[in-house]
């Protein structure tokens, strides 16, 4: 291959000006005069034969020499050459830039931040790998192709001075997935990662190394440029509140326990105090010192009435490289009791859901006016049969979802459970063993669990002929289907029942948020139930406002929250909803970087490289100051020659 | 030079110190080249002088006065005494005036040297006449031949207005000097010899006509050691001519080997005809030049 290249060769007609050039020069001569007594003694200086040398010869017309050398410098460099970098250059680059919430730490205090770096390091590519076509891929959670493959140095400068920060964990396959796919439809030699090594999942390999394994196959040479970091830190991983005492009534006084989470680097001492604000007023304020890769849990203890809002914040002694995972938001949600739905028919559950305090059961005598949404539902009905009743969490019992009906059938037998999943939500403490089911469902013929998956459930309960538990997760919705019906078993009898419907509350409680809140983290906010078929306005920090609808079911999910701050969710009536999303993240917080990326072919190990990827190098810049350097000798030349005769 | 004598000086091209110091100095000749003219030199037997000679035998026809008579009480044989002859020695000082010697002093260090040989050969009681030859093709201003002390303010009325300027080459300058000048003697030639032709020719003529050649060249610092650099368009201050010389900063080595080669042609030229030759510099001292290299040189005693 050849090692040099232009990317304008037709301004090699230039070099005609050469003609012209050396026609001016002898035309135009003009030398200084100097009147001497004789020339006697200069006519035998220039007919020595030494004078005569070629070398000497050339000297004669050094200006012209220097001249040309400025004029084919110019040439050259408007016909601008470069250097390939090796046989790793390639027609399509792919860069793919980590633009994670770790990207926005700083190494030095005051200094730039990783990916004020990274940019510095991706225009240099850009500069260097001319003509190759580039195409920038930003990661973070997801993977974004900020440009398509182009040579176009200002779309790609454009496009690099928009990235920014998303505060959220950095996902590397994603990233890799797309430059897979490019590959597919472009000829990709080779690939470019610029981040800090900061990616989710990073582990230890035996050797003490840290590697960053992706399930991706690598149909291309990945380059991995990493950031040289040296960051102290130490952040919110996580926020919760957990409430103490048994479910109250409306507006009473609520006591909590708060749990604020915090890790320090994985190489270095850090230490501070940790504040928590509630309303705007600070509650707590605990010290905290934590050695290399210690974290520990701070607890505050608090009551609250209806809703209120948390804020941590570290105060950090000394350098803090990360100022985004310093802080995290809460929001304690009102105290109110569970609303169940209960069929009448199913006096079992009814029987079951009496012992529980904080629960109010409908239809019933004590229960006055029925709500619109229940946190939980146990009724004979599916959605579909009877969409009036709305809930976060449904418990459908002797049903078959209408869509799976193709799938299985019941009909009437024995059958015993075989297996069943014993950390779900629902069946977690439920002992299955020697359950008498008469109804039977029957899977249908070539029938296979993933087509269940396919349709979006989860088996959580298998009997000899077909599913017998099945799971729905949506937005804010969540459905257990009990394939059999357990007035049709010796399920009530067992001690497991109560258990099962125990379990049922407890997650009824969570997807209310009544037992137990989690602190928002970045990325997408949590899906929540309001007004079907209505527009919402999200308002984000340093975003523009997002409109969002709802769909029929009233759930408004799949809201970005790439920042970490608060988001508004505003109606056509006013604020609905405001939602503090946070980082919270053990992997960012940590700044850990890793040393190899370990593909699905593990031979294909990439090391990580903290110097500067060799690329084609223009060398018009070169050639440019090659020509300024000359001209700049050839005037002090003729200015110090001039001055000489002058004197 | 029209340059006029101040009250106190005798003549602006001298000081009178220096002229007390060349009263006493005489030109030392290498060869005794003189004339009839009864003068000062001794120039062989057979004269009237009172330096006694040799002896020789008598031969009849001879005058008795001459004969010892002491040796030939003695020996009875006459001898006759012999006696050195002292004869007058023509000086000619020929100073080039082309416009070569226009440049950096030369002309007026030309003239006050030419002024100062001239006086000690006054003071030697010979015979001087002095040339100032500027275009050729054009008569030589001259100093008609005179002798004596007398003649020392016309010496240097001479100098002081000689005038420089034209193109004459010294070979066309020592044919014009000796289309006047008459006897045998010295020829001090006061030039920068830059000139393309041979100096054979016209050191001929000089030695053919009786003449020891005193040849003095004097040059300007920058043609001593040219401080030129970059593309020059030369141009000669005689002729009009140029010549182009590029990076002529590179040159000095070889310029310098001509120019002492072209000095060792003049004085080769001078030594085979037994004359003498000293080149120095127009802004070398003048006492230094006249009492310390003349003398070193034994051009002065």
């Amino acid at each position: 291959m050849n090692p040099t290249g232009f990317l304008a060769p037709s301004f090699a007609w230039l070099f005609l000006l050469v003609i012209p050039l050396v026609i001016v020069y002898f035309l135009k001569l003009k030398r200084p005069r100097l009147t001497i007594p004789s020339l006697v003694l200069w006519h035998s200086v220039i007919n020595d034969q030494r004078v005569n040398s070629p070398f000497q010869r050339f000297k004669k017309h050094l200006l012209l020499w220097l001249q040309l050398v400025i004029l084919l410098s110019l040439i050259f460099a408007a016909m601008q050459p470069f250097l390939r970098g090796g046989p790793g250059s390639a027609d399509n680059l792919p860069i793919l830039i980590d633009c994670s919430a770790s990207m926005a730490a700083t190494d030095t205090a005051g200094g730039p931040t990783r990916l004020e770096r990274a940019k510095e390091r991706v225009e240099a590519l850009i500069d260097g790998a001319l003509p190759d076509r580039i195409c920038l891929i930003a990661i973070s959670d997801s993977a974004r192709q900020l440009t398509e493959f182009t040579n176009n140095k200002r779309i790609l400068s454009k496009a690099l001075e928009k990235l920014t920060v998303r505060d959220v964990s950095g996902n590397l396959e994603n990233g890799l997935r797309m430059a897979q796919a490019l590959a597919r439809r472009e000829t990709i030699t080779s690939v470019v990662l610029v981040s800090d090594g900061n990616f989710g999942g990073l582990e230890t390999s035996a050797n003490g190394q840290v590697i960053a394994p992706v399930d991706v196959e690598l149909p291309f040479e990945l380059k991995y440029e990493r950031l040289e970091t040296s960051a102290r830190n130490m952040g919110i991983t996580a926020f919760n509140a957990r409430r103490q005492a048994a479910v109250g009534t409306d507006e009473s006084l609520t006591s909590w326990n708060v749990f604020v989470r915090v890790d320090g680097s994985p190489a270095e001492e850090t230490s501070g105090e940790v504040v928590l604000e509630q309303d705007g007023q600070e509650i707590g304020r605990q010290p905290i010192a934590l050695e290399p890769g210690q974290s520990k849990r701070l607890v505050y203890s608090l009551e609250s009435t209806g809703v209120s809002s948390l804020v941590a914040r570290i105060l950090a002694d000394g350098f803090d490289g990360l100022d985004t995972d310093n802080k995290a938001f809460l929001r304690l949600p009102v105290s109110r009791s569970l609303f169940v739905w209960c069929d009448t028919e199913l006096e079992s559950y009814r029987h079951a859901l009496e012992v529980f305090p904080g629960v109010v059961v409908y239809p019933g005598p004590t229960a006055a006016g029925q709500p619109d949404l229940f946190d939980l539902a146990i009724t004979e009905t599916t959605e579909k049969a009877n969409p009036n009743l709305e809930a976060s969490v449904r418990l459908v019992v002797g049903q078959i979802p209408e869509d799976l009906a193709e799938l299985i059938t019941t009909r009437t037998g024995s059958s015993p459970v075989v297996d069943w999943n014993r950390s779900s939500l629902l069946l977690q403490h439920v002992n299955l063993d020697n359950i008498e089911i008469t109804d039977l469902p029957v899977r249908g013929e070539d029938v296979l669990d993933q087509h269940f998956r396919e349709a979006g459930y989860q088996i959580l309960a298998t009997g000899r002929t077909g599913p017998l538990v099945l799971a729905r997760h949506a937005p804010g919705r969540e459905s257990y289907y009990l394939l059999f019906h357990t007035d049709r078993s010796n399920l009530p009898y067992r001690v497991g029942f109560p258990v099962l419907v125990k379990n049922a509350i407890d997650i009824s409680q969570h997807a209310a948020g009544l037992a137990e809140v989690h602190g928002q983290s970045t990325r997408v906010l949590d899906a929540r139930t309001l007004e079907p078929n209505q527009a919402y306005t999200v308002t984000g920090p340093g975003t523009s406002n997002q409109s969002f609808r709802t769909g029929p079911d009233g759930v408004l999910s799949g809201i970005p929250a790439p920042r970490v701050g608060i988001y508004r969710i505003s109606g056509p009536d006013g604020p609905v909803a405001t939602v503090g999303a946070s980082v919270l993240d053990a992997g960012e917080t940590s700044l850990a970087s890793a040393d190899e990326i370990v593909p699905r072919d593990e031979e294909l190990r990439v090391g990580a490289s903290s110097t500067t990827i060799d690329t084609d190098r223009p060398l018009w810049p070169t050639l440019a100051w090659i020509a300024f350097v000359v001209l700049l000798v050839e005037w002090w030349y003729f200015q110090s020659m001039t001055a000489r005769v002058a004197g | 030079m029209n340059v006029a004598a101040s009250d106190k000086q005798l003549t602006s091209l001298l000081g009178n110190e220096t002229l007390a110091r060349l009263e006493r100095l005489r030109l030392q000749p290498n060869r005794r080249k003189t004339n009839r003219t009864q003068g000062e030199h001794a120039a062989g037997k057979g004269g009237s002088s009172t330096e006694f000679a040799d002896y020789r035998n008598y031969v009849p026809g001879d005058d008795v006065r001459f004969v010892d008579w002491n040796i030939f009480a003695r020996l009875n044989r006459p001898f006759m005494k012999l006696y050195q002859y002292e004869e007058v020695m023509h000086v000619a000082i020929l100073v080039d005036g082309s416009n070569s010697m226009n440049f950096e002093g030369k002309f007026e260090r030309a003239c006050q040297l030419a002024a100062a040989l001239g006086l000690t050969a006054l003071m030697g009681v010979e015979r001087i006449s002095a040339y100032v030859v500027g275009a050729s093709g054009e008569p030589p201003t001259v100093m008609p031949p005179c002798s004596g002390r007398v003649s020392m303010r016309r010496l240097f009325d001479f100098f002081e207005r000689a005038e420089c300027g034209g193109d004459a080459t010294i070979d066309s300058a020592v044919e014009s000097m000796l289309r006047r000048h008459r006897g045998k003697g010295l020829a001090i030639i006061v030039s920068d010899f830059l000139t393309p032709a041979s100096l054979a020719r016209p050191f001929n003529l000089l030695y053919s006509a009786g003449m020891e050649i005193f040849a003095l060249q004097v040059l300007g610092p920058t043609e001593i050691d040219p401080d030129l650099t970059g593309d020059l368009r030369l141009v000669d201050s005689e002729h009009g001519r140029t010549v182009d010389v590029s990076s002529i900063g590179e040159l000095h080595g070889i310029y310098r080997e001509h120019r002492e080669r072209l000095e060792e042609h003049v004085r080769r030229q001078c030594r085979i005809r037994n004359g003498r030759f000293l080149s120095i510099s127009s802004d070398a001292p003048l006492d230094w030049v006249l009492f310390d290299l003349l003398q070193r040189q034994g051009w002065l005693k």
